[in-house]
């Protein structure tokens, strides 16, 4: 081979090394530094009391940094989000997948991609005019900015993740298993879920840990909808705090090097660890239905 | 002699404007094998799939003419076109049995038409007879609850027969079954034809030539969607009435 094209290579695979070396650094830091500022949190505080203390009083007098009740207020949104969004995510990718006619089937997809381009913003905004009072009157609740709202539009906001995923999962299931199930009498209702759903299931497992990953890790639509209430949630229709809104809020109006500072980071740790778990458990089933 | 089971008359098949089948007139025997042979893109499978409705599931496809099973037209509006699948099994090019366990493979057909509410024991001897009948039993006795689709490509496809036989079918349709195989497990599924003729009627489309003339008791060679000849093996392929035929058989053509 000429020294030219030999050169070329070398750059080529120096260029192509340094890059992805360069995510892994930037992801490092990132982690690096979370763990540096919200460890710092205790000094003065213990982990016991930080996770499972039931008082996010930060700026009081004596200040509580349990974190509980945003846990719990996460944990209610994202599940009431993904009881939602997972039936009508999956139904929907059989609907596009295995039932709809080509040209509805088309109009269908792009929608959904259109619901995923929505800003979350403008998801939080429509929620707050539409969903909030209808939850209000509906429900005869006080306010309508409850963890229920959160979990509506939350759901909105994975449909997009989990739909896509589970199409594609369903799409590539071999059709000579339809062929078969076909030849040996079956409807169309009993293949689909005697043998696509099954064969796809692993891509769909993952398409709803994808679409949960996202559901966590979402900030401003649910900070403008749950109510903001930092105290342990008493139900669905009660306002409820995240994590994730938690840190948004307080952020800018801490004082850096303070406890209240530190313990908004730890936060960051205790968010990180829950993505990457989610993410983590929906890799392991991409991986399988590769297989 | 035998009875037909499967009868065309004047069969016709367009997929859109293509015409895919012309005017063919096809007997199959019972508790015969029946092969049907030509080039590629003739027609062969098309035919095939003509017998359990399995053309239905293309867009834009257009039969006339009719299609007697058991003198029944299965074409006519009142066929219940799950039960005529169910009387009519179908085995495919590649094995496609079921990402599940083997066990539920087999009961698959059972379950899918509501005849599977039995006790367990009773499933189970279903099960053993139907792995018998394919000659599979010693090799899978024991890994009942293994997931079928890790099988070697011999057994997937005995086992895409031994999931038709729970059905008690009258019919086996075979499209290329053993294309898939090598020359050993080639040897092995035609032994298995054999003694499922003894008790099933069976069709199968081959491109090999050889293998049609192992197997089968009649044959009917297909060129460009024309059943050209048909008649018993014997006569097909040593003394072929029609000069195509010929050409085909003694490497001319196809
Ligand atoms: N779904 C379809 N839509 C349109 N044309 C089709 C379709 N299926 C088959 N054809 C055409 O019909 C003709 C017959 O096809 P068929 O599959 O029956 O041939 P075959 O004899 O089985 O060929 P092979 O030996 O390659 O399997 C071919 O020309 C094919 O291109
Ligand atoms: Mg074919």
């Amino acid at each position: 081979m000429p020294v030219r094209y030999k050169l070329k290579e070398f750059l080529f695979e120096t260029i192509i090394r340094a890059s992805g070396l360069a995510s892994i650094i930037a992801v490092g830091l990132i982690f690096f530094f979370l763990l540096k500022e919200g460890t710092l949190l205790f000094q003065t505080q213990t982990l016991g009391d930080f996770l499972l203390g039931k008082k996010w009083y930060p700026i009081s007098e004596p200040p509580g940094f349990g974190i509980l009740p945003l846990i719990l207020g996460s944990l209610l949104v994202t599940l009431g989000a993904a009881i939602i969004s997972i039936p009508l995510g999956i139904a929907c990718a059989v609907y596009i997948a295995e039932v709809a006619p080509p040209r509805i089937k088309e109009i269908l997809k792009s929608g959904v991609e259109l619901l995923a381009a929505i800003p979350s913003v403008v998801l939080g905004f429509i929620g707050i005019v539409t969903v909030v009072p209808w939850i209000k009157s509906t429900f005869d609740v006080p306010t309508g900015l409850t963890a229920f709202a959160g979990s509506f539009i939350l759901a909105f906001m994975a449909m997009p993740t989990v739909v896509s995923i589970a199409e594609d999962a369903l799409h590539s299931v071999p059709k000579i298993y339809k062929e078969g199930a076909y030849a040996l009498g079956a409807t169309q209702w009993q293949t689909i879920y005697r043998v696509v759903l099954p064969a796809a299931a692993s891509g769909i497992v993952a398409a709803v840990m994808l679409g949960i990953g996202r559901v966590v890790g979402e900030t401003m639509a649910v900070m403008m909808v749950t109510g903001n209430s930092a105290s342990m949630p008493k139900g669905i229709f009660y306002p409820v705090r995240t994590l994730t809104a938690t840190v948004a809020a307080e952020m800018g109006e801490t004082v850096q090097g303070s406890d209240h500072y530190f313990s908004l980071f730890a936060i960051g740790i205790v968010l990180f660890v829950i993505t990457f778990a989610v993410n983590m458990t929906a890799d392991v089933f991409i991986h399988r239905r590769r297989k | 002699m035998s009875s037909p089971v499967i009868q065309t008359e004047g069969l016709s098949l367009f997929y859109g404007d293509f015409q895919a089948l012309r005017n063919v007139n096809f007997t199959v025997m019972e508790k015969r094998i029946t092969a049907i042979i030509g080039p590629s893109g003739c027609g062969k499978s098309t035919l095939l799939r003509v017998f359990n409705r399995m053309n239905d599931l293309v867009e834009g496809v257009q039969v006339s003419g009719k299609v007697l099973l058991d003198g029944q037209d299965i074409y006519a509006p009142e066929t219940d076109l799950l039960a005529l699948r169910k009387k009519v099994g179908m085995v495919f090019q590649r094995p496609n049995p079921f990402p599940i366990s083997v066990y539920e493979n087999i009961l698959f057909g059972l379950r899918i038409h509501h005849l599977a509410d039995k006790r367990r024991g009773e499933l189970d001897r279903i099960v053993e007879e139907s792995l018998k009948s394919v000659l599979l039993w010693d090799d899978l006795k024991d890994r009942l609850a293994n997931i079928a689709t890790n099988l070697s490509l011999e057994r997937q496809q005995k086992l895409c027969v031994a999931r038709l036989l729970v059905m008690r079918p009258e019919v086996l349709l075979m499209d290329e079954p053993c294309s898939a195989l090598d020359p050993m497990a080639t040897a092995r599924v035609e032994e298995l034809m054999q003694e499922l003729k003894k008790n099933y009627t069976i069709v199968i489309v081959t491109h090999n030539m050889q293998q049609a003339a192992r197997v089968s008791d009649d044959t009917g060679y297909m060129y460009l969607g024309e059943l050209v000849e048909f008649g018993p093996t014997q006569k097909i392929f040593t003394t072929p009435r029609d000069k195509r035929t010929e050409e085909y058989i003694t490497g001319r053509a196809g």
